[in-house]
């Protein structure tokens, strides 16, 4: 209780004070971009190739914000006799980001791997129905995406990381009688 | 006639357009700010005629301080933006009458008084603070000890209005007596029952 | 003539320092006030950290449209904002930079700053009445009633200097001065300051603009060019208030080199009080309307009456 008077008052004044020596922390945005964390969900990037149109993420989405078209192609039979294979050929890939809540469902329950967090947030248009981006420029924005952030020193390698190269090496063997190799199997 | 004369005679009227516009307008907010016309170019005139001090105190304390006052008073009425047509009243003729009569008074007085007096601009000393200062605390003491007094009266006035804690005011009286028949009434009814 | 053409000449430069002095410290509040909240300010206009903000933001309020509200008192509400600048700027013309260096020599000059900045309230009170505007009354009470309780010890400490001095020309107050008057007119210049604070509505006395309650006191019908005139009279407040601090106080243009930099010393000083009132304004909230009566009528009152008897009892022991 026994304290100065006016303590409170040159106490605030010094607040203010050490805060003028310091540097300040604003983002100087639109010229410096921002150091962005590892994981940062800016957009939903598609990598077109991996897409099976299974449509897991149409399904899952909450708020139904995925558009898929799609139509079924038949190949000819690799070896004579053998059954002809049909496949699906994505013809439309579609994310309206007006309705998209970010919570990246979408992104978890894909199986191929066809779908990615990436940290690009510079796409705010002036109409709301611009915010509907087809596959051509969710194909963009998966340029943007960044190498997965490195695992901690001992930690055990990421499982895919097993699963693709014992892939690569069941491949490897075959790919010299087979030039021609599944898409699924370079994943 | 010299410039300062010329510049005399306009402030002068400027002072007495301005103190008419005060009693005849009907803005009472108006009237406020045509004082603070007339109190600038009465400052005006005690600048030409040397009184440099007293302009500028004319300024600090009606300008500054009473305008100020008496423009806050007058923003706790229901002063309106519009003509107010209440603010006109019948005896406005009357009142007239009467200013005459004082305004009379007074120029008679002061010419009787001071039509001799002249003000030699040219050798005359700039009424600055000491020489204002030596002849109110000289020549004219008296006056001055007697306003200071009167002041103090006021002083002492609004502080006795303003307390709650002085007791015998005649207003508490008042209220005692506006409440004690009910009291009684009260009473009797409770020992009747 | 050469007496008219210098004339001319200082009033001329009294008119560019009025110009150009408010919005420098316009710009240093802008700069002073992000840094202290980790901000950096504005950064684009002009360049360069934002020098040219204030003029941008002059063109801005040119180019807007000027309204008078229906209801308003047309001639009283356009000639609120002239009121309320011009005193400062005559203010400025009385305010000596270094022994000669002023546009008028003035024997009462004391007198004149004060009473001229008493006026440059009424501003606020026209408008804030022609207005007729609920808030904007509201502002001009309070703007009225702190006037009131701030104008007394204002005044009082001013006169304290005088006294010590012995003179009421601002020049003659900076030529009796000497070092050791800074301790003894001490809570003279505390009263003179924090009063002066009061007198302009910064913060932490903006109470008859604080825009949480009463959206911008007397300001809140103005746009555009007027609007600015009365922004503009809050920052030529700050530096008349800053150089009075100066000259009465602090010593003006006493310093090393005195004789040829005293203008420079002046300057230096002043802006260093425009700086503390920028500072106060960051460090402190704003008082409510019964703690800054309290404060006005209680403690600064009391406190320059105090240093009015000391400086009469020092001044009478040292003759």
């Amino acid at each position: 209780m026994a304290e100065l008077p006016g303590k409170g008052l040159v106490h605030g004044l010094k607040v203010t004070f050490d805060n003028l020596t310091r540097r300040s922390i604003t983002q100087q945005y639109p010229d410096v971009k921002p150091d962005l964390p590892p994981r940062t969900r800016g957009v939903i990037a598609l990598f077109e190739e991996n897409c099976t149109v299974c449509m897991l993420c149409a399904r899952e989405c909450p708020s139904w914000c995925i558009y898929i078209d799609s139509h079924k192609e038949t190949a000819q039979p690799s070896e004579p006799g053998a059954r002809e294979r049909s496949h699906n050929v994505l013809d439309r890939f579609a994310i309206d980001y007006s309705l998209c809540m970010y919570c990246g469902i979408c992104v978890e329950v894909c199986p191929f791997d066809a779908l990615f967090w990436s940290p690009e947030f510079e796409y705010a248009t002036t109409d709301i129905a611009d915010l509907t981006h087809e596959k051509d420029t969710l194909r963009e924005w998966m340029w943007t995406v960044p190498a997965p952030p490195a695992v901690d020193d001992g930690a055990e390698p990421p499982k895919e990381l097993g699963v693709a190269e014992k892939a690569a090496a069941r491949v490897r063997p075959r790919s010299e009688e087979d030039a021609r190799s599944g898409p699924e199997a370079g994943a | 006639m010299s410039t300062v004369r010329v510049l005399f005679v306009l402030l002068g009227a400027v002072a007495v357009g301005s103190a008419l516009l005060v009693v005849t307008t009907r803005q009472i907010v108006h009237a406020a700010l045509w004082l603070v016309v007339t109190l600038g170019a009465l400052a005006g005139c005690f600048l030409l005629l040397t009184a440099e001090f007293v302009a500028w105190v004319q300024v600090l304390i009606y300008v500054g301080a009473v305008v100020v006052l008496l423009l806050f008073a007058l923003m706790l009425t229901r002063a309106p933006t519009r003509p107010d047509p209440a603010a006109r009243t019948p005896n406005a003729w009357f009142a007239a009458v009467v200013a005459a009569a004082v305004a009379g008074v007074l120029v008679t007085t002061l010419v009787a008084g001071f039509s001799g007096a002249v003000i030699d601009l040219d050798r005359a000393e700039i009424g600055g603070a000491r020489v204002t200062g030596g002849a109110v605390f000289s020549t004219w003491v008296l006056p001055f000890e007697v306003l200071s007094v009167l002041l103090l009266a006021a002083l002492v006035g609004a502080i006795v209005l303003s307390r709650r804690d002085v007791p015998n005011r005649p207003r508490d009286a008042e209220a005692a007596r506006d409440t004690e028949p009910a009291r009684d009434a009260d009473d009797r009814e409770r020992s009747s029952s | 003539m050469a007496d008219v053409l210098e004339l001319l000449l200082r009033v001329g430069c009294v008119f560019v320092a009025f110009l150009v002095l408010p919005l420098l410290v316009g710009q240093t509040e802008h700069k002073v006030m992000a840094h202290m909240q980790g901000r950096l300010g504005p950064m684009y206009a002009g360049g360069f950290h934002g020098w040219a903000q204030l003029v941008a933001d002059g063109v801005k309020f040119a180019q807007k449209e000027d309204i008078v509200p229906a209801n308003a008192d047309r001639r009283v509400f356009q000639l609120a904002p002239v009121l309320a600048l011009i005193p400062y700027l005559v203010a400025l013309v009385a305010i000596p930079l270094a022994p000669g260096l002023v546009g008028a020599e003035l024997e009462t000059g004391l007198f004149f700053v004060l009473a001229v900045m008493g006026i440059g309230v009424l501003g606020s009170l026209m408008g804030g009445w022609a207005s007729a505007n609920k808030y904007s009354l509201l502002g001009a009470f309070r703007s009225a009633g702190q006037l009131l309780a701030y104008e007394l010890p204002f005044v009082l400490a001013a006169a304290s200097v005088a006294m010590a001095a012995g003179t009421l020309s601002l020049t003659g107050i900076v030529e009796a001065w000497q070092p050791w008057w800074l301790l003894w007119q001490l809570p003279g210049m505390l009263v003179f300051f924090v009063a002066g604070l009061a007198e302009l509505h910064r913060p932490p006395f903006d109470m008859p603009v604080a825009d949480a309650e009463i959206i911008f006191g007397p300001y809140t019908e103005y746009t555009g060019i007027r609007f600015a005139l009365f922004l503009l009279a809050e920052y030529a407040g700050i530096v008349v208030l800053a150089a009075l601090t100066t000259v009465l106080f602090l010593g003006g243009w006493h310093g090393p080199f005195s004789d040829a930099l005293g203008w420079l010393w002046t300057l230096l000083k002043a802006f260093a009080v425009a700086f503390v009132v920028i500072w106060v304004r960051v460090a402190y909230p704003r008082l409510r309307s019964d703690q800054l009566q309290r404060l006005g009528w209680q403690v600064l009152v009391p406190l320059a009456l105090v240093q009015l008897a000391l400086t009469g009892v020092v001044s009478v022991v040292i003759s």
